[in-house]
């Protein structure tokens, strides 16, 4: 029979989690913003919208050390960060196009070289996705394959029903964990009636015509025509959850210090300048245009899977206006 | 979203026929200009596919001047492709370009700082009821409850100084300031609590350098923040590089930054930079009574040095 949870169980196992030492990460407001955060009660779980940046940070954070150095009496001692002490994690609230990203990113992160700070915490966090009962006129999940409904990279998955609270469908072993370890928070349902989920108006997107287009098109007036307008920030990168550039650097002084890892984006003009002063995407519709090639070809030839979920952050928070749905309607008319 | 005013009057602040007349005008305007050759680029504005959403466009052809629009949603400031860090997107020869009138104020600016010259563009002003604010409701028509936190206290809604003025604006109705008492708040704040307040907001910057982007004097060709031979500002979003890349864009654009609030507009971090801009501003008015983008014909007062400038902060 089909598990139920309401508001406030899901709020208190946000609460017996925290209090078994598990890390729980949810939707929280702080002033106008919301943001996939750490919790530190249930009551912070904020669900009433989209995080302004996507959940892809849990396992791909914003920076991160990645070792530390010290200069001492016999030289350079180097310390390693150990991606396995990372802490058992919760990720909860976390929307269709951010709960699908993270697949898609195991891809790349997995590739010929294993990244083990974004695969163990992939590893040590169990995903509650939440069907989408918001999407405004920048959300397209349902022009990319996904919809608000949908499932994919969620452990546990909540739908609102109509009677308050979820409906909780457990599709992996984490998720089933989850329920059978917290079983008196969670009620047994033969009629609960999902809340009606407004799914994205507009154009369906062809991702097959749309590569097609693309296999072609590497040379085209089209992206001038887009994107000489674009301001070269890191904007649409740094909130989209499928987004995955960094860059490392050290940090500190002779004496000490960290490497770190932080987000970098393609956008950016330096992004590919090299040391020689030469730099191969000279001009911003050639940067641009290879945020739209990974996005819809690099990836999909790579690994067969598209590198856009459809969640329109980059489209409400584009500086000068570019809206991704737009571009890709335009080249999906050939 | 800090920069939008709180919910509460949604009477429109303009009649929906204002914005049709001025596009009218504009683009009959834009094709004459192209048509005639006086200008070999138009910069203006087009819609977006959202409701109530408008982007940048750079039209040199006639046949397409009707594709420009002005409308509530036209929030660029659209100085910025005129600079060096924007180079040649409008290709060369006399441009004109649609500006509002804090647009107005960053051309000035510009010109003072050499970047262009008058005689290479020509500027159509249009007469400006105030844009949507960041994170507003774009669906209605434009209030005092959607509208930007800047044009609640502006005072270059005609814009002066421009070759023609498209549109006449009816008696708009005082609105009370939102930046001036925050900044206000900020000011009656004790150093620590300010310092508090800053470090607090900056936290949260991700350095993605949209404001920076957007920005019409942060035309630098090599932006100190990207140094890293030998490193000035730590380029990771930490809590110490941030504070050292905001301080660096609050000095280096004192005195110079026209008010547009496009840095402010544009973060996705929603920190308050306009306040600090205004501040900065202040500052400069009241060391060296110098206001940014008044009249083309200035230098600012951090580029110049007279013997009886103040010295009082040298202990
Ligand atoms: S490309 Fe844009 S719409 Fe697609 S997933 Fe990234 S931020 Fe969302
Ligand atoms: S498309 Fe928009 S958000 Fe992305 S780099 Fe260009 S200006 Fe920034
Ligand atoms: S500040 Fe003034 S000129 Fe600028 S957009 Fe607002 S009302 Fe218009
Ligand atoms: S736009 Fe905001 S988040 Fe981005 S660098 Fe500037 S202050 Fe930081």
């Amino acid at each position: 029979m089909p598990k139920t949870i309401t508001e406030q169980n899901l709020r208190l196992l946000i609460d017996s989690l925290i209090k078994e030492g598990t890390r729980v990460i949810g939707p929280r407001r702080t002033g106008t913003i919301t943001l996939y955060e750490p919790l530190a009660r249930g009551e912070e779980l904020d669900l009433n919208e989209l995080p302004r940046r996507s959940a892809k940070e849990v396992f791909f954070p914003v920076c991160e050390n990645i070792l530390s150095f010290q200069r001492g009496e016999e030289g350079v001692k180097v310390t390693d960060i150990d991606p396995c002490a990372f802490p058992e994690t919760v990720l909860i609230g976390a929307r269709p196009c951010d709960a699908a990203a993270a697949p898609v990113l195991d891809s790349v992160f997995s590739w010929d070289y294993k990244d083990e700070f974004f695969l163990q915490r992939r590893r040590k966090t169990t995903v509650i996705g939440l069907a989408c009962t918001t999407a405004d006129d920048a959300c397209f999940c349902s022009a990319v394959g996904l919809s608000p409904a949908d499932s994919k990279g969620a452990d546990l998955f909540l739908t609102p029903v109509r009677e308050g609270g979820y409906l909780c469908e457990a599709l992996t072993d984490k998720g089933k964990t989850l329920i059978t370890s917290h079983a008196r928070l969670f009620a047994e349902t033969s009629a609960a009636a999902p809340l009606s989920l407004n799914e994205p108006a507009g154009v369906k997107l062809d991702l097959h015509k749309i590569k097609g287009w693309l296999d072609e098109n590497f040379e085209s007036p089209i992206w001038k025509e887009i994107a000489d307008r674009c301001a070269g920030c890191g904007s649409c990168a740094f909130l989209c959850p499928a987004c995955h550039c960094f860059d490392i650097v050290d940090e500190g002084t002779e004496a000490e210090g960290h490497r770190r890892k932080f987000w970098d984006a393609c956008g950016f003009g330096k992004f590919t300048d090299h040391a020689s002063g030469h730099n191969p995407r000279d001009a911003q519709p050639k940067r641009y245009r290879n945020r739209i090639m990974h996005k819809f070809k690099y990836y999909d030839d790579k690994f067969g899977q598209t590198l856009c979920t459809g969640c329109g952050r980059c489209i409400r928070w584009c500086p000068v206006g570019i809206d991704i749905k737009a571009v890709l309607e335009e080249i999906q008319k050939g | 979203m800090n920069n939008t005013a709180q919910k509460h009057d949604a009477t429109p602040l303009v009649a929906e026929s204002y914005y049709a007349a001025v596009t009218d005008a504009l683009r009959t305007e834009a094709a004459r200009l192209l048509s005639e050759g006086v200008v070999t680029a138009v910069i203006g504005y087009k819609e977006g596919r959202r409701h109530g959403t408008a982007g940048p466009a750079i039209v040199v052809d006639p046949a397409r001047a009707n594709e420009l629009i002005f409308s509530a949603a036209c929030v660029n400031n659209l100085a910025l492709y005129l600079t060096k860090a924007k180079k040649g997107v409008a290709g060369t020869g006399k441009i004109a370009i649609v500006a509002k009138g804090c647009d107005l104020r960053a051309l000035a600016g510009l010109m003072a700082e050499s970047q262009i010259r008058r005689e290479d563009l020509h500027i159509i002003g249009v007469a400006c009821a105030g844009v949507f604010g960041s994170g507003a409701d774009r669906r209605e028509p434009l209030s005092a409850g959607n509208l930007a936190g800047k044009c609640r206290e502006c005072s270059v809604g005609a814009p002066e100084g421009a070759d023609i003025v498209i549109g006449t604006l009816p008696p708009l109705p005082e609105l009370s300031p939102v930046e001036a008492e925050e900044l206000a708040r900020l000011e009656a704040m004790t150093p620590a609590e300010r310092w508090a307040f800053w470090k607090e907001n900056f936290a949260r910057c991700i350095r993605c350098f949209a404001c920076r982007q957007v920005c019409p004097f942060c035309y630098c060709e090599q932006c100190l923040c990207d140094r890293n031979r030998p490193q000035a500002v730590e380029t990771t979003p930490r809590p110490a590089g941030n504070m050292a890349w905001h301080i660096v864009r609050a000095m280096h654009l004192a005195g110079r930054c026209a008010g547009c609030a496009e840095c402010e507009r544009a973060c996705p971090m929603d920190i308050p930079l306009n306040l600090l801009n205004r501040k900065m501003a202040r500052e400069l008015k009241e060391l060296y009574g110098h206001e940014a983008g008044l009249t083309p014909v200035e230098k600012g007062p951090l580029v110049i040095y007279r013997e009886d400038d103040d010295q009082s902060f040298i202990k």
